[in-house]
């Protein structure tokens, strides 16, 4: 490793492995954030309606984690589809480029019949 | 291949290991809720200052605590069945090569229009170039063409090994007497490392497997040279 590597690997700081993963998986941290916010809201909401502290925070944690699994699976269902539709994409490109030209091509549009002329 | 100090998968290189990414980020967010729910529950129960003695029964959390877990239970199951089954599809390979463990280093044997064989042994340490991994470089890699369905029969010649390949999801025991199939595409060109997950004698962690996805061309050329090497 060079001298330049080193020192930007030393500048990078103490990074927590369990934050690395929330941020590299796919909807993950959208999730969480929206389950902070659900639950603040929720826990809050009830307090100021009913003035009960515990059962502020037990609605807050249902909240909680309403929230994040509704966010997860609509967005992770979203992702999917779109994981789909680009492999279809890809698929298409490629045959696209396979079969131009040739009889298979899906492109290749039916040649219009000319009518004969009358004898 | 796996950085220093990691903790999850490595990135997949086939659209098999995608699949269990997603079903791995799937079940560990309903894992981390769940968590989440017994610890605040468990935190609850230690400071309330109130005891009930008179409770009976409930039938109402009763009901919960047995129809939730079953829901959830079943949201995990059924992705999960969807991959299992995946697994076992037959997408019709274009290639097929042997792959038998040694004691200890690996042959690979591609035998559908000539005879090509070849051992691969890990680089020793000291014979390393820089730029070169520790215990998972080996003199001759398994090369394969990329985003070609390709199936390795895997087998041993003497005791119990295993055929891993992490990034492609694949980890096939290598049973003496016995021929074991996987089947994988290789999304991107590139090179991938495993090592064998078998314990099979004093150099179990040196043999390492390493597979390298190359375009048709290239595995060509090279298939090419190697049998007028031979």
């Amino acid at each position: 490793m060079t001298e330049e590597e080193k020192q930007i690997n030393d500048n990078k700081g103490f990074r927590l492995p369990g934050i690395q993963s929330i941020q590299s998986t796919p909807c993950a941290r959208d999730a969480i954030l929206h389950g902070a916010g659900g639950s603040l809201a929720a826990g809050l909401l009830h307090f100021l309606a009913t003035s009960r502290v515990r059962r502020s925070f037990d609605v807050g944690l249902g909240g909680f984690m309403l929230t994040t699994l509704g966010s997860w699976f609509y967005c992770r269902y979203n992702n999917a589809k779109a994981r789909v539709q680009q492999r279809m994409i890809q698929d298409g490109m490629k045959n696209k480029i396979l079969y131009e030209g040739s009889v298979p091509d899906p492109v290749k549009q039916p040649r219009a019949e000319t009518p004969s002329s009358p004898s | 291949m796996a950085h220093p100090s990691q903790l999850g998968f490595q990135d997949a290189a086939s659209p098999l290991m995608e699949e269990l990414l997603h079903f791995h980020d799937h079940a560990l967010m309903i894992v981390i809720l769940i968590s989440t729910m017994v610890l605040y529950i468990i935190v609850a129960m230690v400071t309330a200052q109130l005891t009930d003695k008179l409770v009976l029964d409930s039938q109402e959390i009763e009901v919960i605590w047995t129809v939730l877990p079953a829901i959830i239970l079943i949201l995990i199951a059924l992705p999960s069945l969807r991959i299992l089954y995946l697994m076992d599809e037959i997408n019709d390979p274009h290639l097929t090569i042997k792959a038998l463990g040694h004691q200890w280093y690996w042959s690979y044997e591609y035998t559908d229009y000539q005879d090509l064989g070849f051992d691969s042994y890990m680089i020793p340490t000291q014979d390393l170039t820089p730029g070169q991994f520790r215990l998972l470089e080996a003199d001759h890699r398994m090369v394969i063409p990329v985003e070609s369905p390709i199936r390795v029969l895997i087998s041993a010649e003497d005791v119990l090994h295993s055929w891993a390949v992490p990034s492609l999801g694949v980890k096939v025991d290598a049973v003496p007497g016995r021929l074991n199939q996987a089947t994988f595409i290789v999304s991107r060109p590139g090179v991938f490392y495993g090592q064998c997950s078998e314990i099979c004698g004093a150099n179990h962690s040196f043999m390492p497997v390493v597979v390298e996805a190359v375009p048709l061309d290239h595995f060509e050329n090279w298939s090419s040279l190697m049998i007028e090497d031979a």
